[in-house]
Formats: C-alpha cells, sequence, structure tokens
C-alpha cells in the first residue's frame, strides 16, 4: 500500500494517482491521504505531491517514510540529508547545468553566463559555477543586496554576459519582477533561459523540464526499491528532460533555434561526454 | 567563484528550509501533462496575457522603424540596419554622427565649421535634409532649413539602446523626409537605467565629454535623469591663401535630458521626456558670417523640447499610443560687418552689390590692386532663427492573428519659424497625414506588406500619397527574400520656399552712416549672378521611385553564428532641388534627375568571445540637368556636381570585438570611403578597454587611438588635423 499525500489540486492528485496505479500495478493500492490522518500511516510509504503536502505531513509525522514528488532540490535536500532513506525525492526542478547547456545549444558562441541571486541564495549557484569550465562556459553571480537593487544589478548582469540564467529563485525570479528582467534583457538583446516551463510562456527563451512521464517513472522505480529493501534511494533528478522553447521571442529577437529533439540531444551528449571524460 | 557585488561567504543551507510557494500546476489537456507551476503560473498568466509579455508590447527589440509594427527581420518589408549601443560603446566611437560610418551606403563629413553631415546615397553636402531622423519616435530636424544639427541632438552616446536605419525611401510610414532613409535613435528605458553611470572621455584635439545619469524604477513609476558635456576644439587647422591658420570650429554643448514612464494601470502607461541643450558651437570667420569683420560669428544653441506619449492596451491585440511633442531650436548668431563705401554707394544707387558687372564701381581698387575702402561702415548683423515644431500622432496597432497585422495612425504638425534674417518675419507650415500598412502572411513562406502615407502640406499647398508594397520570401524564419517598390516625395522646407534673406545693421559706425542703423540689407539688392536668381518661383516636391531586391539570412554553425544581408536597389530621382543657397546667390530649383542603383552587404560572424562585422555598399549614381536648358553648360554641371558632392562609390566597415582574459576586451574598426569627390577617407580605430567587476559597481577603463590613413582631408581641404594618430581615455562607473 502507498499513501499519496495530495497537493489540493484534486484534478492532479488525481491524475498523478491514475499514472502511478498504471506504473505500479494492480498489486499496490494507492491511498489518499487527508493531513489529518498522517499520523495513521504506520510503515507505508507516502508520496507527497509538493512542498506544502510534504510539509504537512511533516508536522503530523515525522516517523514516515516520505517520498517527495514536484518539489525542488533548494527545498527538500536538508531534509533528504537528515533522514537519508527514509525521506527521498525525485526532484522537479531541472539542473542548472542542463540549463545552462540548453542555452549553449542556442546561442554556441555563448562563453558567460550572467546569474542572479540575493545573498540567500549564492549557494544555488555553487555547484554550477565549478561545473561550467567543462563546458567551455564560465559565469559570474551579481548579488541583488535590496529590491531596488534589482535593475540596476540586472543592467551590470547583461553587460557581462551572453545570457542570463535564470534558476527557481523566487526572491529574483517572481511574477511581480520577471516583466521588468525579461524586458530588460531583451532590449538589450539578451536572453533568458530558465527557471521554468511557467516563465517560457511569460517570454523567458527556453527552459527544460521533466515531464510527468519521467517523474512517475522515476517514482515507481523509488517505491519499487522501498519495497525491496524497505529504503529509499538518495533523492536524484530524473533521468530524461524535455526543453519548452517560447518560438515568439527566438522570432522576434533574431535567434535561429534549433528543434527541440536537437537541442536535448546536444544537451545530452555534451554531457554524456564529460561523464566518460571523467576518471 | 566570480562574485560581483558581494564579499559574504556563501551561507550554509538552512537547518530548516523556507517554505516555496508551491510550484505545481496540472495543465488540462492530453496526457502529455506539463508539470507548470501552479499558483505562479496562474498568476504570470494573468500578469502577462497569457502569451507573454513578448506577443504583445512595443517595449522590446525587433525592427520596429520600417513598417512602425514590430517585425522580425525576415518580415520587414525593406532593409533595416540595426546598431546596438553595445556595438557602438565598444568600438569607441566619439560622436552621435560617427555611428553612421556602421551603416552600409551611409557616408559621414563634415562641411562649414566642423559641422558634422550624414546622409544615405549622398546627394548634396550642406543643409541634408533627405532622411527623416527620429529621436524615440519625435522627429529631429529643424525646422527652418529641414537639415539636422548632429553636435546638438539631445542623445548622449550611453543611453542608445540601439539606432534601426530603414534604408530606402520609407514615406509610406513616415512621410515627408524620409526620402533616401529612415534613422531611428531608440534611447534606453529609464526602465534599464536604474542606478547612476558615469563616464569621462577625453583625448585629441581637446575632445572632452562627460556623462553622468541617475534613476530608478519600481512597481509605478521609471525615471532617468541624465546630463552630457561634449567640448572639442575640431579641426587642428585650414588653409588660407597657402598658410596653415587655425580652424575656428570646436563646440562646447551641455545636455540635460529627463525620461520617465508612469504606469497607470495594466493597460495604460504614459512617458514623458523633456530636455534642454545650451552651449556654443564655434563658427570661423573664414566660413561663415556675410560680410565678416573679424570676429568669428558663433552660434548660441538653447533648445528645448517636450515629448510625451500615452500608451493604451484594450487587449492583446490591439494597443494604440497618442503621442505630443514640441520642440524649440533656438539659435542666435552675431558677428560685425565692414562696407567699404563705394559699396555703399552702390546700395543707395540699387545696383548689385556683388554683382561682377558692378564690381569695379562697388569694389573698386587702386593700381596696387588694394581695395579702395574710403570711409566705410562697420555694424552689427545677426542670424538669429528660433524654429518650433509642434507635432501629434496617434498609432493603433492590431494584431488579428500571428499573421495578419495593421497599423495605422494619422498625424499633424506645425512648423514655426521666427528670423529677422531668413525670413524678415515669422511663417507656419503645417501638415496632415494618415499612414497604414499592412501585413500578411497567407502561407508560411510568404509574407506580404501594403502600406502607405497620404500627406497634405501647406509648403507646396498639395496633397501626397507615398506607398509601399513588398513580398517576402521566407525559408524555415532564417532566410528571407524580399522585393520592395516604394515611392517618396520630399517637399521643399520654409527656407527653400519662403525666403526673405537679409540682414539688418545695428550699432553701425561712424556716425556718418546713421541712416543705415536699421537698414535691412537684402539678397534681392546685392545679388552676385543676378540672372541666375531663381527667388520667387514656387519649388515642387522631389521625387523618388525605388526597387529593392535583399536577402536576409542567417546561419547557425557549430559554435556561432553568420548573419548576413545583401541589398540590390535601382532608384529614380526627380525634380531634385539642386543650386545655391547663399546671402548673395539663390539659384535653387528642380533642375536635376538622378538615376542609381548599386548594392550594399552587410554581414557579422559571431563565435565564442567574438564578433566580426562587415559592411560594404556600391553605388552607381547618374546625374543630369533638367532644368531651364538656357543656363550654361558650366552652370549646368556645377548643379549635377552639387547633388553628388556627398555620393560615394565604394564604401565600407570593418569591427572586431573580442574579449580577452582577465576582463580585457580589444575592438578594432576601419572605415572607409572611396571616390568621396576626389578625396578619400580611411580611418583605423584601435581599443582596448579593462572591465571591473566589483561589489557594489563595475568600471571600464579604456583607451582608444583613431589612426586617419590619408594625410589629405576629405571632402573639404580645411579640414586638416596635425597628427594622423587620435588618443582618446575613458573612465566609467556603473553601480
Amino acid at each position: 500500500m502507498v499513501y499519496v499525500a495530495g497537493s489540493g489540486n484534486a484534478a492532479l492528485d488525481q491524475h498523478v494517482r491514475q499514472l502511478l496505479q498504471d506504473s505500479l500495478g494492480p498489486g499496490t493500492s494507492l491511498v489518499p491521504l487527508p493531513s489529518n490522518r498522517a499520523a495513521l500511516v504506520g510503515d507505508a510509504p507516502v508520496v507527497a505531491l509538493g512542498p506544502t503536502a510534504f510539509s504537512n505531513l511533516r508536522q503530523f509525522n515525522r516517523r514516515a517514510s516520505v517520498l517527495a514528488m514536484f518539489v525542488e532540490r533548494s527545498f527538500i535536500q536538508a531534509y533528504t540529508e537528515r533522514h537519508p532513506g527514509q525521506v527521498s525525492a525525485v526532484y522537479y526542478d531541472v539542473p542548472l547545468l542542463r540549463q545552462a547547456l540548453i542555452g549553449k545549444a542556442i546561442l554556441p558562441q555563448a562563453t558567460r553566463i550572467s546569474l542572479l541571486a540575493t545573498q540567500e541564495s549564492i549557494g544555488l549557484y555553487d555547484t554550477l559555477i565549478t561545473q561550467l569550465p567543462a563546458y567551455g562556459l564560465e559565469a559570474r553571480v551579481f548579488v541583488v543586496e535590496t529590491e531596488q537593487q534589482l535593475i540596476p544589478t540586472l543592467a551590470r548582469a547583461l553587460s557581462y554576459g551572453d545570457f542570463l540564467l535564470a534558476a527557481p529563485d523566487d526572491a529574483i525570479y517572481n511574477p511581480r519582477t520577471i516583466k521588468h528582467i525579461l524586458l530588460t534583457a531583451y532590449r538589450r538583446n539578451k536572453i533568458v533561459i530558465g527557471p521554468s516551463q511557467a516563465y517560457v510562456k511569460a517570454g523567458s527563451l527556453a527552459s527544460g523540464y521533466s515531464s510527468f512521464p519521467t517523474l512517475i517513472h522515476g517514482v515507481a522505480h523509488y517505491l519499487d526499491t522501498y519495497f525491496k529493501t524497505g529504503a529509499f534511494p538518495a533523492p536524484d533528478y530524473p533521468e530524461a528532460y524535455g526543453v519548452e522553447i517560447n518560438r515568439q521571442v527566438a522570432r522576434s529577437l533574431n535567434i535561429p533555434v534549433p528543434d527541440r529533439d536537437r537541442i536535448v540531444t546536444e544537451v545530452d551528449e555534451a554531457l554524456a561526454l564529460r561523464q566518460r571524460a571523467l576518471p | 567563484m566570480p562574485l560581483t557585488n558581494t564579499t559574504a561567504v556563501v551561507p550554509s543551507r538552512a537547518e530548516k528550509p523556507r517554505p516555496r510557494i508551491p510550484l505545481i500546476l496540472l495543465t488540462t489537456g492530453a496526457l502529455s501533462l506539463a508539470a507548470a507551476p501552479g499558483v505562479w503560473s496562474q498568476e504570470l498568466e494573468a500578469t502577462t496575457g497569457g502569451n507573454g509579455f513578448y506577443s504583445f508590447s512595443d517595449e522590446v527589440p525587433e525592427v520596429l522603424t520600417t513598417t512602425r509594427l514590430r517585425q522580425p527581420k525576415v518580415r520587414v518589408p525593406g532593409t533595416t540596419t540595426v546598431i546596438e549601443g553595445d556595438l557602438i560603446r565598444d568600438l569607441g566611437i566619439t560622436s552621435l554622427v560617427e555611428i553612421f560610418r556602421l551603416v552600409p551606403g551611409m557616408v559621414v563629413a563634415e562641411v562649414g565649421s566642423g559641422t558634422p553631415v550624414t546622409t544615405y546615397h549622398g546627394t548634396v553636402h550642406y543643409e541634408q535634409r533627405r532622411m527623416q531622423v527620429l529621436v524615440d519616435g519625435r522627429t529631429a530636424h529643424r525646422t527652418t532649413l529641414s537639415d539636422m544639427d548632429w553636435q546638438t541632438m539631445p542623445v548622449p552616446l550611453e543611453l542608445i539602446e540601439r539606432i534601426e536605419v530603414a534604408r530606402g525611401p520609407n514615406a509610406a510610414a513616415y512621410g515627408i523626409n524620409a526620402f533616401l532613409g529612415t534613422i531611428n535613435i531608440i534611447t534606453r528605458d529609464p526602465a534599464d537605467t536604474a542606478g547612476v553611470e558615469t563616464r569621462v572621455v577625453g583625448g585629441s584635439r581637446q575632445y572632452l565629454r562627460t556623462f553622468a545619469a541617475v534613476g530608478a524604477a519600481d512597481d509605478d513609476l521609471d525615471w532617468r535623469l541624465d546630463y552630457e558635456k561634449r567640448r572639442s576644439d575640431g579641426f587642428d587647422y585650414q588653409m588660407d591663401h597657402g598658410e596653415k591658420v587655425p580652424f575656428h570650429d570646436g563646440h562646447d554643448i551641455n545636455v540635460f535630458n529627463y525620461d520617465s514612464r508612469l504606469k497607470v494601470s495594466p493597460g495604460f502607461d504614459t512617458e514623458f521626456r523633456a530636455g534642454v541643450t545650451d552651449g556654443l558651437n564655434e563658427e570661423d570667420v573664414r566660413r561663415n558670417g556675410d560680410m565678416g569683420l573679424g570676429d568669428h560669428p558663433d552660434i548660441d544653441v538653447r533648445d528645448y523640447y517636450l515629448h510625451t506619449r500615452f500608451n493604451f492596451r484594450t487587449d492583446e491585440h490591439h494597443f494604440f499610443h497618442v503621442q505630443a511633442a514640441y520642440q524649440n531650436f533656438n539659435r542666435r548668431q552675431s558677428w560685425s560687418i565692414f562696407v567699404p563705401e563705394p559699396a555703399l554707394s552702390c546700395l543707395r544707387d540699387g545696383l548689385y552689390v556683388f554683382d561682377p558687372a558692378n564690381r569695379d564701381t562697388c569694389f573698386p581698387t587702386d593700381a596696387d590692386g588694394n581695395l579702395i575702402l574710403g570711409t566705410p561702415l562697420t555694424a552689427r548683423v545677426d542670424a538669429d532663427a528660433e524654429d518650433s515644431r509642434l507635432e501629434f500622432e496617434l498609432q493603433d496597432t492590431r494584431l488579428f492573428s500571428d499573421d495578419l497585422k495593421l497599423v495605422s495612425g494619422v498625424g499633424y504638425r506645425k512648423d514655426t519659424y521666427r528670423s529677422a534674417t531668413y525670413f524678415n518675419g515669422r511663417g507656419s507650415n503645417y501638415q496632415s497625414r494618415m499612414f497604414g500598412n499592412l501585413e500578411y502572411t497567407p502561407i508560411p513562406w510568404l509574407t506580404l506588406n501594403g502600406g502607405g502615407n497620404w500627406e497634405s502640406t501647406t509648403t507646396t499647398n498639395e496633397n501626397y500619397f507615398s506607398p509601399r508594397v513588398a513580398a517576402n520570401f521566407t525559408l524555415n524564419s532564417n532566410h528571407a527574400l524580399r522585393l520592395v517598390y516604394s515611392r517618396a516625395v520630399r517637399t521643399p522646407d520654409g527656407f527653400e520656399q519662403n525666403p526673405d534673406y537679409g540682414f539688418t545693421l545695428h550699432g553701425v559706425q561712424p556716425s556718418v552712416y546713421s541712416e543705415f542703423e536699421g537698414f535691412r540689407i537684402a539678397s534681392v539688392n546685392i545679388w552676385e549672378h543676378p540672372d541666375l536668381v531663381t527667388l520667387g518661383q514656387d519649388l515642387e516636391e522631389e521625387r523618388i521611385i525605388s526597387r529593392e531586391i535583399s536577402y536576409f539570412g542567417q546561419f547557425p554553425m557549430n559554435e556561432g553564428i553568420f548573419l548576413l544581408e545583401v541589398r540590390g536597389f535601382k532608384d529614380t530621382l526627380r525634380d531634385m532641388i539642386s543650386g545655391v543657397i547663399q546671402f548673395d546667390d539663390w539659384t535653387i530649383d528642380n533642375n536635376v534627375a538622378i538615376d542609381q542603383q548599386g548594392f550594399e552587404i552587410e554581414a557579422s560572424l559571431e563565435y565564442p568571445d567574438t564578433r566580426f562585422r562587415v559592411t560594404y555598399a556600391y553605388l552607381d549614381q547618374n546625374t543630369w540637368y533638367t532644368g531651364d536648358p538656357n543656363v550654361s553648360e558650366e552652370d549646368k554641371k556645377y548643379n549635377e556636381d552639387l547633388l553628388e558632392r556627398l555620393s560615394v562609390r565604394h564604401s565600407g566597415s570593418v569591427a572586431i570585438i573580442r574579449e580577452l582574459p582577465m576582463g580585457l576586451l580589444a575592438s578594432g574598426a576601419m572605415y572607409w570611403a572611396d571616390e568621396f569627390r576626389k578625396s578619400e577617407f580611411q580611418r583605423v580605430d584601435l581599443r582596448l578597454a579593462k572591465r571591473l567587476y566589483h561589489p557594489g559597481f563595475t568600471a571600464e577603463l579604456a583607451l582608444t587611438m583613431q589612426h586617419y590613413v590619408d594625410e589629405e582631408p576629405d571632402l573639404s581641404s580645411q579640414n586638416n588635423i596635425e597628427h594622423q594618430n587620435q588618443f582618446f581615455l575613458e573612465a566609467g562607473v556603473r553601480f
């Protein structure tokens, strides 16, 4: 038996349960778990859909084995590090290296990436900055000290980089700021990559995303391991990603963007090549 | 880890992560559901209108100028060069007019006392008025003479977002004056310049440019206040009777601007701009100042403008703006004159003072050839002029679909000129116009554009319709072959059509000539060539028909991109106004025809850390006289030559910009214009810049060298510099 702590979006919850059921087969029963019954789950694993569901569950039951879905690495990392095997996740966000390589696939002449962060979110880019040189890229973080400094800092960042890479950092990228950021970038003829599909709809040029089938496949694999070993594997990203592109932005900026499959292939090949080169 | 404005140690991961707004939403539809953020996704859609900011806004780049629609290059009905502000700054360009050396087919030169001129496809060198020039959609040329004063333009180089040059007639969008092309200078949005920026550039020939801007951006108001000083001593020397003499042709101009955008509601914002230009433009007595005594007739510049625009967005597919602008150009210029006694007698007797037939009477000489002065009159005269322009415009844009877009509008303009010297009073011209352009893409590989401008002007009391039709055959959104047909007119300006040219004498000395105090010496009293004078004849409009075939292509490569744009053209220009506009000569008439053809190339190659850009233009111009057949062959040739003074057969530029390690940026450029009258222009610019990214600010230090390849001056033999290598140092900081 697997409990499913819902996101609050009934249609989404229903759909995910259906996909999971199809993936796990009829031998596993999926049971919706309201938060007021979280204390009663016993040893059965719980799939938490989203950060709210996860937080509610943890509030009522800190001993439950929880597999988080639709959560970003930055949200869940502290939990998974403190409770390995008991708390795990299939990350929802896209690795920043992959996002950077999507930008490189679109702008092959690019060598410099601008990053915006707050003092609190600088850490989001630590790993990325150490990874980039191996791919012929470098990045610089421009720190936004106050809300009023967002645009001045962005203007300085755009004068540095070939494109702006946006991480899922809601202090910088949110509905109130995104219009300013996009317009300022595009007026300077600089593209914005990331942070998610929704931002591509809003005007970001492109972003990677993890598809539902891929996420479900990952969750099913984690549950299977749990059933066999009594512990979840370490949290990880899904195996495959898609790329969302705003073709209208590309056309307007006169940027010839390869088709999505080609970008995905190029990114996968670049990552694989690097992986093979490692000792 | 390269950080720019923090010295803090990267904080360790918090024990308890801060809660994050859930980024989950079920996007209904097919089973291949995209996991899009939930609450934010909905909020983003509400904020952006569902299709993103890009689908609907004219706040973002693309080619705006050609049709007034935002269009990608593959859909634009004509070749348009886009010069980005960063390219201008990275190449170390030192003045606004120099930018146009980067545009294929454009020529830059200096006339008179170092007055810069530029044009596309040549024609005259003085009073160049055959291109429409806009600054943020506001007409920028002067009212009286309709020419451009590039030295006093209220546009600091640091604030140029980009310059679009629509090459070819563009009257279909902008009406009269968009005859050979359109220059649209787009300054940086105040939202993008929040913070503080300063820059100082100094160098050869006492060149000094200082710039400072401060501004802020928030949810309701974006604003910027900026100041720029431009100073130069101009050329080093001129030639006078074979000797080098100093050239008094510098300038010292101060520009103040305010730019703002008030966001009233999601569908309504207002822009407001104002600016003042104040300073001195030096004029050399040898080059200017009719009947000058010896003091330089410097021009005191006092211009200002007010510009507001109301932007309305009714829904995702419809937006319009209403804009109003008022500009005032105020120029004060006075000098002393000196009139020999015999010349005064000629004035009294009604003889044409400068007519060669009267030379012995009006300017007699003694046996040694020295002028007989008698008791000469001295006085002060002025060429003060104040022009103002009031213009209104309503422009409406409808996006019926991605494949059908319409822009249309109406405009009204009142030009007022006031000058005792040029008009003996004041006068006004009025223009009304309607314009529109429809872009239609019936099939994916074909985009059609049809547009036109109907205009009525009191300058000629006639109406004009200037159409343009174009077909763009596109492939893969990366390649387009364009066929363009367009027609345009240029009507004579107020001074060409209705002059009353004369100098009024003030402070007359000695007292024996008190009868001349307040006397107005008019052109009609002093003609040098009275048999050629055309004053009083009504001038007609100039006409151009242009046919263009052009190609735009983007070629993505493994590690870069190559862009190529080639334009071939064949133009017929008729009833061109040629002749002389001078105090003692007035011979302009619709008396020259031109057939011209040629091709132009603009290419750029971008690969990691490097940008390479090349332009080349070839112009084959055939000019012939069509005016009064009774004038001499020499005069016919002279009128033809006047319309070829700025026409260059070969011209182009090569530029390279390369990022180097340690924050260094190197750039080089070569500009040339060959068969430029009888001379040529060649210059190589080299620049090395060091960028410093520090906590809280970004700084730049740079050294630029300009090397003039030819020792001989171009266009005018007076425009001389002592040293072929000119150096400029600059320092800038941005917070």
